[in-house]
């Protein structure tokens, strides 16, 4: 079965090229901290200094090390985004299944505050609770993402499992006695997977982008690094007005290099695996 | 024009949005009384630390802030008068501006918001549109393949940092326009021309950020939403009749453009947030300055105003949206059920 899914994506380009770049900053944000062991927080007298080989992306205003930043910041701003996401799926998968299994008052209840969450803007409520937090750790700041972009996916999924529900072999399940549960993880939950995993992809870009929204704003976590608390820096340091690239530039194509590729990615599997969008 | 169920589609909307804001109010009340470690006494406590510095101001400020919180009522009574107020348009006292009311702040810097905001979201949603279209149109040729990869990484490029990199290439390296602010410093905001021309040359770089980095995703879902409306039985039906292919261009354009325009009432919360950001990176005088003052300066009684505001508004917005729609989209129009 795996082979059958694979193959066609293995082919694709879009899809190669996405996962290779995403595969470089994962690894670079895994392991990275272990071939390249300075310290980011260390401060030196070398301060602002354009890359050199002593400072392959220069330091910033306290004579830190740029890479050293930027290793752990794609690490935890990875690590927030994964995190966001699970939360995201888990309550957007357990909202959508049950109001298209249980109908009725459930599947109104549920829908009235998914439309309510969706059509509230979901950065602002994140950026008013983090307000409110003095001390917040990467976790947290993840929840907060995490608890606002699940929507869109409960109600897409409700959509696919009503059709699905109608389907004979439900129905057959539905006689034999099944359990609601049983139902949910037997029959309906393959259905979306394709789908789930396309959808957590994008979570994991709303994760990083939040974060470094949040973070830009001074409200993302309180200690430690990211991509977004090394773009507040730079913006704090008047590093762009200064002219210094090496400081801003580096996040800032970090972030967009892993969304991005995210993004091919969900776009090849569409492709490949969507009817609707194959070619003849 | 307006038929029965066309008021009647734009009341449930009406009603729906009006819940929502209710709800999203009370949520703005409880945050403050239910986080944990009371941010609000830790607030009367900062204040009284700083109170052998100007201790009549300071002390005023923080009667008001017991007052403007009802802290020591009932929570019913505080939740009844927040609602209440916040329906009213009253917003209570800032703290860090003492004693100027909230609304009067937020009043003044709104239309630079607004100014920046809205063409700038109108003329990416359309370009973006426009070329997305024409990308599915062609698909598969080179300018599919060059819309669609563009597309694909500008639109996750956050407008801020797009605007960091624009302030750096043609501010500080070009030296071709102003890096900051929505005029110059120490000018005075006057009907002349010349003030026109300053505010217009402050107004480019943050204005372009936005368009820039909004126009991808708008470009991805259009080219996406043609491509689905091409494959449709309409369009084979009408190339068998011979209907030329610029009209069934027309009415797959205007049929795609239904789901972008509830797409555009969707996001705009989150291209509301990003314009605020972008703001504050050029410190340009808006609604996302403001709350970046009141955020550091924990001036809750501003911040909880400029959420009620911006909440407000980007329910308001979704209603003009749906309005749209509504006359739009015949099957509303009509009254048939969509």
């Amino acid at each position: 079965m795996f082979k059958v899914m694979f193959k066609p994506l293995l082919k694709n380009r879009k899809f190669l090229i996405g996962f290779s770049v995403f595969l470089f900053f994962l690894v670079l944000g895994l392991f990275g901290p272990i071939f390249y062991r300075v310290d980011p927080t260390e401060m030196t007298w070398n301060h602002e200094k354009p890359p050199s080989r002593e400072h392959p992306l220069g330091t910033d205003t306290y004579g830190r090390d740029i890479l050293a930043q930027l290793i752990h910041g794609i690490r935890s701003s990875l690590y927030i985004g994964f995190l966001s996401a699970i939360i995201s799926l888990t309550i957007g998968t357990f909202v959508g299944t049950f109001s298209a299994v249980k109908r009725g008052v459930v599947d109104e209840t549920l829908m009235a505050i998914t439309n309510i969450v969706l059509t509230t803007p979901s950065i602002l409520v994140a950026i008013l609770i983090a307000s409110y937090m003095r001390v917040r750790n990467v976790e947290m700041v993840a929840l907060i993402l995490g608890l606002f972009q699940w929507p869109w996916f409960a109600r897409a999924i409700r959509a696919q499992l009503m059709s699905v529900m109608s389907r004979e072999y439900v129905y057959l399940s539905v006689m034999a006695g099944y359990s609601d549960l049983r139902l949910i993880f037997e029959d309906l939950i393959p259905t979306i997977a394709t789908y789930a995993f396309m959808s957590f992809v994008l979570f994991i870009n709303g994760g990083i982008m939040g974060e470094a929204s949040l973070s830009l704003i001074g409200l993302g976590p309180t200690q430690g690094i990211s991509l977004g608390i090394m773009l507040q820096w730079a913006v704090l340091m008047e590093a762009v007005r200064r002219g210094l690239w090496w400081w801003f530039v580096p996040p800032g194509v970090s972030i967009v290099a892993i969304t991005a590729s995210l993004l091919v990615i969900s776009t090849a599997m569409d492709e490949v695996f969507n009817p609707r969008l194959r070619e003849e | 024009m307006a038929s029965k169920q066309m008021l009647r589609y734009l009341f449930r909307r009406f009603l729906f949005l009006f819940v929502t804001y209710v709800v999203a109010t009370t949520v703005v009340f409880l945050l403050p009384r239910v986080i944990p470690g009371n941010p609000l006494s830790q607030l009367l406590s900062n204040l009284s630390m700083v109170a052998q510095a100007n201790p009549e101001a300071i002390r005023a400020a923080e009667r008001a802030l017991m007052e403007e919180f009802g802290l020591g009522k009932p929570w019913y009574v505080q939740y009844v008068e927040f609602i209440s107020k916040a329906l009213r348009g009253d917003l209570g006292t800032s703290i860090t501006f003492y004693p100027r009311k909230v609304l009067d702040l937020i009043v003044p810097v709104l239309p630079w918001t607004l100014v920046l905001l809205l063409p700038a979201t109108l003329v990416a949603w359309i370009l973006g549109n426009t070329l997305g279209a024409q990308a599915a149109y062609r698909r598969n040729t080179w300018v599919d393949k060059g819309v669609l990869t563009t597309s694909l990484v500008v639109s996750q490029i956050p407008y801020y940092w797009l605007g960091m990199i624009f302030i750096f290439l043609f501010g500080v390296r070009l030296k071709l326009l102003p890096t900051q602010g929505a005029y110059s410093q120490g000018v005075i905001p006057s009907l002349t021309f010349s003030f026109f021309v300053d505010v217009l040359r402050h107004y480019i770089l943050p204005f372009l950020s936005i368009v820039v980095s909004a126009m991808g995703g708008w470009a991805i879902g259009m080219r996406l939403m043609v491509i689905y409306e091409l494959g449709s039985d309409y369009v084979l039906f009408s190339e068998t009749l011979g209907v030329s292919d610029k009209r069934i261009f027309k009415y797959v354009f205007r049929n795609s453009l239904l789901p972008q325009i509830t797409g555009l009432a969707l996001s705009l919360g989150s291209i509301l947030g990003g314009a605020l950001i972008t703001e504050i990176v050029f410190n340009y005088p808006g609604t996302g300055y403001l709350l970046f003052r009141a955020l550091t300066t924990l001036d809750y009684p501003m911040i909880q105003g400029i959420f009620v505001i911006l909440i407000a508004s980007v329910y308001l917005a979704n209603f003009l949206v749906d309005f749209i729609y509504a006359v739009i989209d015949p099957r509303i129009r009509i009254g048939q059920e969509a």
